[in-house]
């Protein structure tokens, strides 16, 4: 009984060729194959290129511009600010000449009528010139 | 060794003090009494070198008239100094250091014009006037009450004509400054009748 089963599972498992035109027959039922997709090739050479060549000089002309742009600002809020102070500093000064004026004008006042009053009888006036 | 004894000269040189600035003629050696400054009630310290009185001048403004006026006279003018002082007690200010001025102007070419003096209200009021060559080239006005004193010095060209012109304003008094007169030509002799 067994031999007979084991001769039998023998047989179904024999190596059999594939018939004839069978590979031809399953490469026709395989999906097409698809080209990889690739990412576009860009020619950066030229950009490259350039960047390596003008990149440091550009650099150094947009800082040398940068700061002349930023040194004439500088210097244009600087003189603001000196004409200010200076008008400022004129203003005060102008200012402390009128004091100055007002003070000289206020003691020659005080001579003028120390002069001008007639000495008393009781003699305070010591001398008058 | 030379070049040690130009570096020694070169850091000598540096290191001595910065020369003290000229006195201008007229100019009077006023102390800058920055201890009253605290002690007085109120007080006006004006310091106008030629420098500051030019820029002082520049900015008076000529619409006005009062101002217009003193621009007139600022810009022969080289100095303008004032100390005054108010306090709250008598004679709290250092006599010395007034005298010292006053002193000053008892120099050569000072002369005093007006001298005041009141035993009643205890006040010294000296205006002096430096001459050169009859022109005046400073002004000094020594004003000393128990309770105030007042220093003046104004420097440079003082034109009294100008000064004249500045009576009235400022309540300057007219203080009767006659201003020389040019001369009238000789009128020509009538011919003698023979």
């Amino acid at each position: 009984m067994s031999e007979n089963f084991e001769n039998e599972l023998r047989r179904a498992l024999r190596p059999v060729d594939a018939p004839e035109g069978f590979t031809e027959r399953v490469m026709r039922a395989l999906p097409a194959q698809r080209d990889p997709v690739l990412p576009p090739v860009v020619n950066q050479q030229p950009a490259y290129r350039l960047v390596k060549r003008f990149g440091i000089p550009m650099a150094f002309a947009a800082a040398l511009v940068l700061s002349v742009l930023l040194g004439m600002h500088v210097a244009r809020v600087q003189d603001q600010r000196m004409a200010e102070e200076r008008e400022a500093a004129g203003l005060a000064a102008s200012r402390e000449l009128m004091q100055a004026l007002h003070v000289t004008s206020q003691k020659l006042d005080l001579a003028y009528q120390a002069v001008k009053t007639p000495p008393s009888p009781a003699g305070d006036e010591e001398n008058r010139t | 060794m030379k070049i040690l004894i130009a570096l020694t000269l070169a850091t000598l040189a540096a290191t001595a003090p910065a020369a003290e600035p000229v006195a201008l003629k007229g100019q009077l050696r006023i102390p800058e009494f920055a201890a009253l400054a605290n002690k007085a009630s109120e007080s006006v310290n004006v310091t106008l070198d030629p420098q500051l009185l030019g820029m002082a001048c520049r900015f008076l403004n000529a619409d006005d008239p009062e101002q217009a006026d003193v621009k007139k006279l600022c810009t022969s003018l080289s100095g303008i100094y004032v100390r005054s002082y108010t306090f709250d007690k008598d004679f709290a200010y250092p006599q010395a250091d007034v005298d010292g001025v006053r002193r000053q102007l008892s120099g050569p070419g000072w002369s005093r014009i007006v001298g005041a003096r009141s035993n009643k209200e205890n006040t010294n009021v000296d205006v002096f006037v430096l001459l050169d060559n009859g022109k005046a080239r400073g002004l000094g006005i020594i004003a000393s009450e128990p309770r105030e004193f007042t220093i003046v010095n104004i420097v440079g060209n003082i034109d009294l004509e100008e000064l004249h012109s500045l009576e009235g304003k400022f309540s300057i008094p007219n203080l009767g400054i006659e201003t020389a007169k040019k001369p009238e030509p000789p009128k020509p002799e009538p011919p003698k009748k023979k």
